[in-house]
């Protein structure tokens, strides 16, 4: 320590004796004085408005992020059970239309059933009818051939014996040929 | 030119004050205390604004001291030591500031003087007193006697007792010896620029030598003044833990 030098320097502080300034006793009082004003201050601001600002600020900040993951994580809840009710009307409307379609199916069955039973009636009339025709037909034009038979037989028997027969003999002896 | 490395340390009145018979001058330190204060003061309030989710780079620092000080308490006290967050907030953004205003050229350096630093310990002492035995009563003395077999004890309690009682003197002399040290080291270096550059010639050349070794010191000063804080304000954390808990683990 260069003390020399130094009380050549300090002429405003003549009490200085060590020439080592922080064990200057006389300054005490003051140095202890102002610390504690301005300890004193600085603890209130921080106590009563620094501190509950920052606090304020931070727990703000804490609560919206808790806020918006929450808020995140009921929308995607939301989101699945949307996925999940689209699902299963997906499978309803897709059984409900399987059981339309195989209602459709069977009426049509039964619909098709019903026309070809009653088309086949028809058809067995027709061909009753056609069948009935058809032997009546035969029916006539077996008796026009026996009739045309006698005739012959009796132009036939003229021809050859010069007698007339009578067509009710004609018709015996065609019937019995 | 001023040669004389302590020279710095010198409180000079700038406004001279008299109360009761005392001298309280508003002096060199003083203003630097005022400065310290409002500064400290201004930004934690300022910087933040209520509601503003998304900080400036301002508030960023105020929230990171807020929450720098919080956990350094909830780490070595607990919850309950939470309730002295204005205390332990205050004590820490105090010294740091003054210790990193005292790096500005020609301000003044308020933790190296062993009136203020010794002060400010016997706050902390006193505080962990009051609240030992407000919270514990009598039995706040068994912070005295550790867990030890009797015999151990004759030897164990006045150890206990003298540690205790030094904790003023270690809390204040650690961070009054680290500032005054750093300041003085700088002086001298500072002086040796000085010294080598009036030299003249090859020797004016040289002063750069210890000019780089200004800037490291500074570096390494910045350092200390923050951790010279830090450490205050975590003794006093400790200190308070052992009053609120004695010797259990918190």
């Amino acid at each position: 320590m260069q003390e020399d030098v130094h009380t050549t320097e300090s002429t405003e502080a003549p009490e200085h004796k060590g020439g080592f300034p922080p064990f200057d006793l006389t300054t005490f009082p003051s140095q202890i004085f102002w610390l504690v004003i301005t300890f004193a201050f600085l603890f209130v601001v921080l106590w009563r408005v620094a501190g509950p600002r920052i606090n304020g600020v931070i727990t703000a900040r804490r609560g919206k992020i808790h806020g918006d993951i929450e808020e995140a994580q009921k929308a995607r809840a939301d989101a699945e059970a949307a996925g999940v009710a689209y699902q299963s009307a997906l499978t309803a409307a897709r059984a409900r239309a399987n059981g339309l379609a195989e209602e459709n199916r069977q009426t049509l069955n039964a619909e098709i059933a019903k026309a070809k039973t009653s088309a086949d009636a028809e058809t067995a009339k027709v061909m009753d009818a056609a069948h009935a025709r058809i032997a009546a037909t035969q029916e006539q034009a077996r008796g026009h051939v026996a009739k045309a038979a006698e005739e012959a037989a009796i132009a036939i028997v003229a021809r050859l014996t010069g007698e007339t027969v009578s067509p009710a003999d004609a018709a015996k002896a065609v019937r019995e040929s | 030119m001023e040669l004389n490395p302590m020279e710095q340390f010198t409180v000079k009145p700038l406004v001279p004050l008299h109360l009761a018979g005392y001298d309280v001058s508003f002096t060199n330190q003083s203003l630097l205390m005022v400065t310290v204060v409002a500064a400290a003061a201004a930004f934690l309030t300022f910087a933040v604004k209520p509601g503003r989710l998304v900080p400036t780079r301002g508030q960023s620092m105020a929230e990171a001291s807020y929450e720098f000080v919080a956990n350094m308490i909830h780490s070595s006290t607990g919850e309950d030591g939470l309730k002295f967050f204005p205390f332990v907030f205050s004590l820490f953004m105090f010294v740091l500031l003054a210790n990193f205003f005292g790096m500005v050229p020609w301000s003044f350096t308020i933790t190296s003087q062993i009136a203020v630093t010794f002060a400010l310990a016997c706050l902390v002492v006193l505080t962990v007193i009051v609240v030992g035995f407000a919270k514990h009563g009598i039995g706040f003395l068994k912070l005295f006697v550790p867990h030890a077999p009797a015999p151990l004890l004759l030897l164990l309690v006045p150890i206990e007792v003298i540690s205790f009682l030094t904790r003023p003197i270690s809390l204040s002399v650690r961070l009054f010896a680290n500032m005054l040290a750093g300041h003085t080291m700088l002086a001298v270096f500072g002086g040796f620029v000085v010294a080598l550059g009036a030299a003249g010639g090859a020797l004016s050349l040289l002063s750069i030598a210890p000019m780089l070794l200004i800037v490291a010191i500074m570096l390494l000063e910045l350092l200390v003044a923050f951790l010279q804080a830090y450490v205050f304000a975590i003794l006093t954390c400790i200190y308070l833990n052992e009053a609120l808990h004695l010797h259990d683990a918190h």
